[in-house]
């Protein structure tokens, strides 16, 4: 099943591009653990997901990019021309010349109604060339104008349209010294829009992975790129072709179903976010070894004490004991720093995936009085 | 010299003629154990009960013998057999009272199976399930998966209280698995349909035309055509059996009498007061005397009950009837809506008696053009079979939610002091 991505804004397009690139670039890196039939098997489903085909052979992204400027979109385009491998449709793109000034109330009252047919009318074109569709990625930042005010128009046209596609709304949470001064208002907006729409909101804090970025991938000077790439290497990691637990011959057709149905079959409780180990750079990979074991204490303790990345752990945070708390006794100024998901998915790449034991996790689902639900993220490099 | 001399009736033919059957039976059967079990389990030996028990589970159960079924503990196998015996009107309590653990009750379950082999064409049915398929089948109808029962559901405790968010969350993910399972049937349409185009003219069968799926995978991958064949010739195997069992039967039959007659007589509830003779003198006389007497016990018996009922009944009015014309109203509510829903099923049964209900699996064939004389269902009437019966399902939903709401307006009034925040409207 295919993956329709709806690139919104300047950093929406911006990351769509890089993680259309990871995704290419991993599903066809030479070398791997596999043989060539699994390889092909992975390639196959990777691409029908993210890329449809076209006469020349090249594989063009299943995408449709909307900004109300030129300048990042034509950038993106070339971008993905000039790698020669894949790229995005010629009419696959929706720009205007004025832009949306910060104003979330402009994107979504203003921009919104103004385009909506010639946007929908692209999304149904790329609808159309899939064989079916798992549902719509949609990219988008919070604290500009188009991500948030258009991005919530957008999604609310497509719960009506197609309301039984599955939607998951990838959202940039904006750095807490913020670059827009109403980001907060735009934040909020967007949000209480998305809760009614959306079926899942995928969160990326631009301050957390910032902090990878430094700590663990040790980079001087941190530009969006690199927070981009950080970005696509976590969610291609979610969006890769998986087997189930119980073990399969073929890879699971339908990632958005699988990931909503364990995540958030809940109506009230929709925020998602990822974590991933290990991550750091390219060099230091040479020096490093790993082993399930070692990897899965450091991500449980990651999710049990909230932390973002597997630097800085605090080891002291344990869970409660009793599993439910009392209803209604729940104290806000207990600092217990303990997460409060309601739900787990663990998703391992690597090596020797079978002999990883991922334990006794049960624990951590029962805890019913939470905000947030996580992805467990572990990625071995091949 | 040519003269045919007539065979006597081996005494070792006839002492073979039962196991044969039985294995014959078993053959046909999914999952059966050998002759020598049901041999014991008429003397109702403890090692009987385990094999018994499976193999009733599998003439039951709706799945194929594989898969799912060898999750299931025996324990879970046991419960899930006795409820939906009793839910099919299997009359002795005996099995029902067996325990859990499956470690008795040989004679019983033989008398199950018996009951169930008797009651229709049991192996038929079984070898139609499980029929080696080699078109693309889709079923046209429910009434196959509505009849069977289920399968055997986890079991729920009943706790104390139910947390209301549990329940959302429940029903959140059943949403989502619908939706998944819908969106996975789309892809498997729309992919048959590309297998069914590209395989035009590949068919011998000029009638059918193209390839299906399994018939493709054959050409492809000659090991998955070994596997084909085998399953064929198993089935074939099991085929033969069916027709050796219907020509054996007899002996089986004559056998489960002994089996019944060396159970212990159970108390079954009468049905009707057997007719007494005159009693007669002498010896003749006893059992008829005490004949008698039970029958006046019986007559004794059937008095104090429907005292008892009566009494039930006159309690239960009084503790609703207390209600007053409120109830009555109600009462006479309840019997106007009866009513209607029997006119609206009986007027939407006076329309649907022309056409034919389609039903069962069909296999699924892209033709051009509508040849005259061929038989089989076209898509766009059966598409209008299942738009009728969606347009009834949709009209029942609807009352029920009208229903769903009246009762949530009445709750709330009851409530003043209460505010209810609903849900954002999809």
């Amino acid at each position: 099943m295919s993956i329709v991505t709806v690139q919104l804004g300047q950093c929406g397009n911006q990351i769509g591009f890089e993680v259309f690139d990871a995704l290419f670039n991993d599903s066809h890196c030479p070398g791997g653990l596999c043989s060539k039939r699994e390889n092909e098997a992975y390639q196959a489903s990777c691409k029908e997901r993210f890329f449809s085909e076209e006469e020349n052979g090249v594989p063009v992204a299943r995408a449709v990019l909307v900004d109300m400027e030129r300048k990042v979109i034509s950038q993106t385009l070339s971008k993905a021309a000039r790698s020669g491998r894949w790229k995005y449709g010629q009419h696959s793109c929706f720009c205007q010349k004025q832009g949306s000034g910060n104003n979330w109330a402009y994107g979504y009252s203003v921009h919104g109604p103004r385009h909506k047919e010639s946007i929908m009318n692209l999304i149904q074109k790329e609808v159309e060339k899939c064989d079916s569709l798992s549902g719509f990625f949609i990219i988008m930042s919070m604290a500009g104008g188009t991500g948030s005010g258009l991005g919530a128009f957008v999604t609310q046209n497509l719960q009506d349209q197609y309301s039984s596609a599955l939607k998951m709304n990838h959202i940039i949470w904006p750095y807490g010294t913020g670059e827009v001064i109403v980001q907060n208002y735009n934040s909020i907006l967007t949000l209480s829009h998305l809760y009614r729409s959306s079926d899942a909101l995928l969160v990326h804090e631009n301050d957390a992975v910032h902090k990878i970025c430094a700590k663990l991938m040790n980079i001087k000077q941190i530009s969006f790129c690199d927070i981009n790439q950080v970005l696509a290497h976590q969610l291609g990691s979610v969006f890769q072709p998986t087997y189930s637990r119980e073990g399969s011959f073929h890879y699971r057709r339908n990632p958005l179903g699988d990931l909503m149905e364990n995540l958030v079959p809940h109506p009230e409780f929709k925020m998602l976010g990822v974590r991933n180990i290990p991550q750091m750079s390219e060099n230091s990979l040479a020096y490093s070894t790993f082993t399930w074991a070692g990897l899965l204490k450091h991500l449980r303790q990651m999710l049990i004490s909230n932390a973002k990345m597997e630097e800085g752990i605090d080891w002291q945070v344990r869970p409660p004991l009793s599993g439910l708390p009392p209803l209604g006794k729940m104290s806000v100024n207990k600092e217990t720093h303990f997460n409060t998901s309601i739900a787990n998915l663990v998703i391992l790449r690597g090596k020797d995936v079978h002999s990883a034991d991922v334990g006794h996790h049960r624990a951590l689902k029962r805890v019913l009085c939470a905000e947030h639900l996580k992805i467990q993220l572990s990625i071995l490099p091949g | 010299m040519g003269r045919r001399r007539r065979r006597q009736p081996d005494p070792a033919d006839a002492a073979r003629a039962l196991p044969e059957a039985i294995a014959a039976l078993s053959r046909t059967l999914p999952a059966a154990p050998s002759p020598e079990i049901f041999r014991r389990a008429k003397f109702d030996r403890p090692e009987a009960a385990p094999a018994l028990w499976r193999l009733l589970f599998h003439v039951l159960s709706p799945l194929s013998a594989d898969s799912a079924s060898v999750s299931f503990t025996l324990e879970a196998q046991v419960r899930w057999v006795k409820s939906v015996l009793h839910s099919q009107g299997y009359p002795r309590l005996a099995l029902v009272q067996l325990q859990d653990d499956g470690s008795q009750g040989g004679r019983e379950l033989l008398l199950a199976l018996a009951w169930l082999l008797a009651r229709g064409p049991l192996p038929e049915r079984l070898l139609t399930q499980s029929h080696v398929r080699l078109g693309d089948e889709m079923p046209v109808c429910e009434c196959e998966a509505l009849a069977s029962p289920g399968p055997p559901a986890p079991r729920v405790e009943a706790e104390g209280s139910v947390d209301i968010r549990h329940l959302q969350w429940l029903m959140g993910k059943l949403q989502l698995r619908w939706r998944n399972l819908m969106a996975g049937q789309q892809e498997q349409c729309a992919l048959l349909g590309k297998i069914h185009s590209y395989t035009r003219g590949c068919h011998s069968d000029r009638s059918l035309g193209h390839l299906s799926v399994t018939e493709t995978e054959l050409l492809r991958d000659p090991e998955g055509g070994r596997q084909l064949l085998q399953r064929l010739e198993t089935e074939n195997a099991r085929l033969e059996a069916a027709l050796e069992w219907r020509h054996r039967e007899l002996v089986f039959w004559r056998w489960m009498d002994t089996v019944l007659d060396t159970c212990p007589l159970e108390a079954s509830p009468p049905t009707f007061l057997p007719r007494i003779p005159e009693p007669g003198a002498g010896a003749a006389g006893l059992p008829v005397r005490e004949l008698q007497a039970l029958q006046e016990e019986l007559q004794a018996l059937q008095e104090e009950l429907r005292k008892a009922v009566e009494a039930r009944r006159a309690a239960w009015q009084a503790a609703v009837g207390g209600h007053g014309p409120e109830w009555r109203a109600a009462r006479r509510a309840l019997q106007v809506a009866v009513a209607q829903d029997l006119a609206a099923l009986q007027w939407a049964w006076e329309q649907g008696k022309g056409q034919a209900r389609p039903h069962g699996p069909r296999r699924l064939v892209r033709t051009e053009a509508r040849v005259p004389g061929r038989l089989g269902l076209w898509a766009t009437e059966a598409t209008e079979a299942l738009r009728a019966r969606e347009a009834c399902l949709e009209a029942m939903l609807h009352q029920l939610q009208g229903q769903c709401r009246q009762e949530l307006a009445r709750l709330v009034g009851v409530r003043p002091g209460l505010i209810w925040v609903p849900p954002p409207a999809r």
